[in-house]
């Protein structure tokens, strides 16, 4: 067993210590508490890039492997954790933008109480966890403790909407885990074991009436927890009530972990093609169509920012599901890139909101006018992240709905496309409707060419953390967006592991 | 078979006061309702009539429980439990912010 194979124990166990450390040192400074927080992030960031740089030629030729087991290797019930290259694209990702999501919390996240650091890396575990399980069981178990750790972080701010969102949230994400569980023991009585490498080798002996069942609630639990259409009411909710970091946690990073968990299960155990001889796939098809479109339009009515936010979200998540579910090459790699657009898009712009709550009374938008003209670098970093969530050409956006729009006209399925381009010209509405009202000004303060410059000087001087943060989003969005070759090696190689999975179940149960 | 109909009444009983009900302590009880009626069904699943699965020294069991269903069905229960105390913590708070316990004039309240 190499050190390799311990770092995969090490990524989960790591934030789950940092995490009891933060709790019980409740005495201490908040100066200790932040450099814990970003050394912590900073550990974990290191680990899963060492894991990539030293693997490189392993993941360049699709072949690199890790795993490591929890008890006797013999025993068909074993907690075994395995990182292939769809899990190590997914580690990679998560972890860079939990990182920069923590730089930013340690400075909005003013008072002295340490449970928001401890719940939000325990959320960091169980979101490694949830990626790098190799067995059902354990991976119900990370699901829920996702769950619970994420409730008292969105009723962070006491107030009667953070606490409704919450108990919204919990209610329905306990239902979804109900079903998943249910899904779980409906195999365990089919097959007897839960290892989702010989679920993948024997699933084809259930009968197909049982086969549908354990599908319908895969795909409840899940349509559930990503806030698909008709389930979809406690997500604007759940991500607009919580402060700004935990907003693009959940937005960003989560939404994203549920559709790679969305991945595992329905390409890697259950083979796509029972989808398509049970006529699911063209069914969760429209309905995520239908979904984006309904969170698009939905957007279009939000008078609060972040709630605006939450419901293009479910516009853009429900448009990756659908492109998922053509089930072909192409397909996969707009909607892998479409992934890694939106996480930093929906991070940026999320963190973005959280900074202008500063110098404003509410999100709601009559409070926002004027805004741009306060903070000026600050709102055209985030226009440039809100072209890029439209799809305007030099920024990643725009590739990753290309590629999402050509996947959809090469599979012939013409509804797709006009999905993606009428969500481009929706987003570009409700956009506009908000930096109009930023630049409304009551009064124009002008400045000279001169006093410009002095401030463009005071802001190298005492730029802060949060500012910073923000425009390495937005600066990620213009290099990836210019460059976006740079991510075809391991977007390609994930796309190998969804099209090959014989690979990782003979690994599995081979080591 | 008598336990698929036990579990199926509990199941859409839970669902039903999950659904139907507006009081949010009635939903509670409807979401452990739906749980402890996967988890009657699952343990009268697993009992075969064996034995209990611990090795004893000296002694043949030739009959044994699977436990595996079991000790899924106790990491549930904690689950279940966690959630149902975190549920309630969050509606005594709600209840002390806006005076009612009540799903639809909650909502009233909100618009």
């Amino acid at each position: 067993m190499s050190w390799m194979n311990i770092e995969l124990i090490l990524l989960i166990a790591l934030p789950a210590l940092i995490a009891v450390i933060m709790y019980f040192s409740a005495g201490y400074n908040q100066r200790a508490r932040n450099s814990l927080a970003v050394a912590g992030a900073g550990v974990e960031l290191y680990l899963v890039f060492s894991l990539f740089l030293l693997n490189f030629e392993a993941v360049k030729n699709s072949n690199f492997f890790l795993q490591y087991t929890i008890g006797y290797t013999e025993s068909p019930f074993v907690i075994n954790f395995a990182m292939d290259n769809l899990s190590l694209l997914f580690s990679l990702i998560v972890t860079g933008a939990v990182f920069l999501i923590v730089l930013f919390s340690t400075k909005y996240i003013r008072n002295q109480e340490n449970s928001y650091f401890a719940l939000f890396f325990l959320v960091l575990a169980s979101i490694q966890g949830s990626i790098l399980t190799a067995d059902l069981f354990t991976l119900y178990l990370f699901i829920e403790a996702i769950t619970i750790f994420t409730t008292p972080l969105i009723s962070f701010n006491k107030t009667k909407e953070t606490t409704r969102a919450a108990m919204q949230y919990l209610f329905y994400g306990i239902t979804g885990g109900v079903f998943f569980f249910i899904s779980i023991i409906l195999i365990y009585f089919n097959l007897g074991t839960l290892k989702m490498a010989a679920v993948a080798q024997s699933f084809a002996l259930i009968s197909t009436p049982m086969q549908l069942t354990i599908i319908i609630f895969f795909l409840l639990a899940l349509i559930i927890k990503l806030g698909i259409f008709p389930i979809h009411f406690w997500l604007p909710r759940a991500h607009s009530a919580c402060p700004a970091p935990i907003s693009a946690l959940l937005s960003g990073v989560l939404l994203k972990v549920y559709l790679y968990i969305f991945m595992r299960l329905f390409w890697t155990m259950i083979a796509f093609d029972f989808l398509v001889e049970l006529h699911l796939s063209t069914f969760v098809l429209d309905l995520a169509l239908v979904s984006s479109l309904i969170g698009h339009v939905f957007a279009l009515q939000a008078d609060e920012l972040k709630k605006m936010l939450a419901y293009s979200s479910i516009g853009h998540i429900g448009m990756i599901l659908a492109v998922l579910m053509l089930n072909t090459e192409a397909a996969f790699y707009g909607a892998l890139l479409h992934i890694i657009a939106h996480l930093m898009m929906k991070s940026g712009l999320f963190l973005s909101s959280g900074y202008l709550l500063k110098t404003t009374l509410s999100h709601h938008i009559d409070d926002l006018k004027g805004i741009g003209h306060k903070n000026r670098l600050l709102f055209i970093a985030f226009i440039i992240i809100c072209l890029g969530t439209i799809g305007m050409p030099p920024l990643i956006g725009f590739v990753s709905k290309w590629f999402v729009l050509l996947a959809f006209l090469e599979a012939r399925h013409y509804f797709g496309a006009f999905v993606v381009g009428a969500g481009s010209i929706i987003a570009l509405i409700y956009y506009l409707r908000y930096i109009s009202q930023a630049y409304q000004s009551v009064k124009m303060e002008t400045k000279t060419l001169r006093e410009e410059l002095i401030s463009f000087k005071s802001f190298f001087k005492n730029s802060n953390m949060m500012k910073n943060v923000i425009y390495i989003f937005t600066l990620l969005i213009i290099f990836f967006g210019l460059a976006f070759r740079v991510l075809e090696m391991p977007i390609n190689t994930a796309i190998f592991e969804l099209l090959n999975p014989q690979k990782y179940i003979e690994l599995v149960l081979g080591g | 078979m008598f336990n698929n109909l036990i579990f199926i009444i509990l199941f859409m009983l839970g669902f039903y006061a999950l659904v139907m009900k507006t009081n949010l302590i009635k939903n509670v009880i409807g979401l452990n309702l739906m749980e402890a009626a996967v988890f009657f069904w699952v343990i009268s699943f697993s009992d075969i009539g064996g034995e209990v699965s611990i090795h004893k020294l000296g002694e043949e069991v030739t009959k044994f429980n699977d436990p595996v269903p079991q000790a899924l069905t106790l990491t549930g229960i904690v689950i279940g439990a966690s959630t149902a105390a975190l549920l309630l913590t969050l509606i005594m708070e709600l209840n002390k912010f806006s005076g009612t316990i009540d799903r639809d004039q909650l909502e009233e309240l909100n618009d």
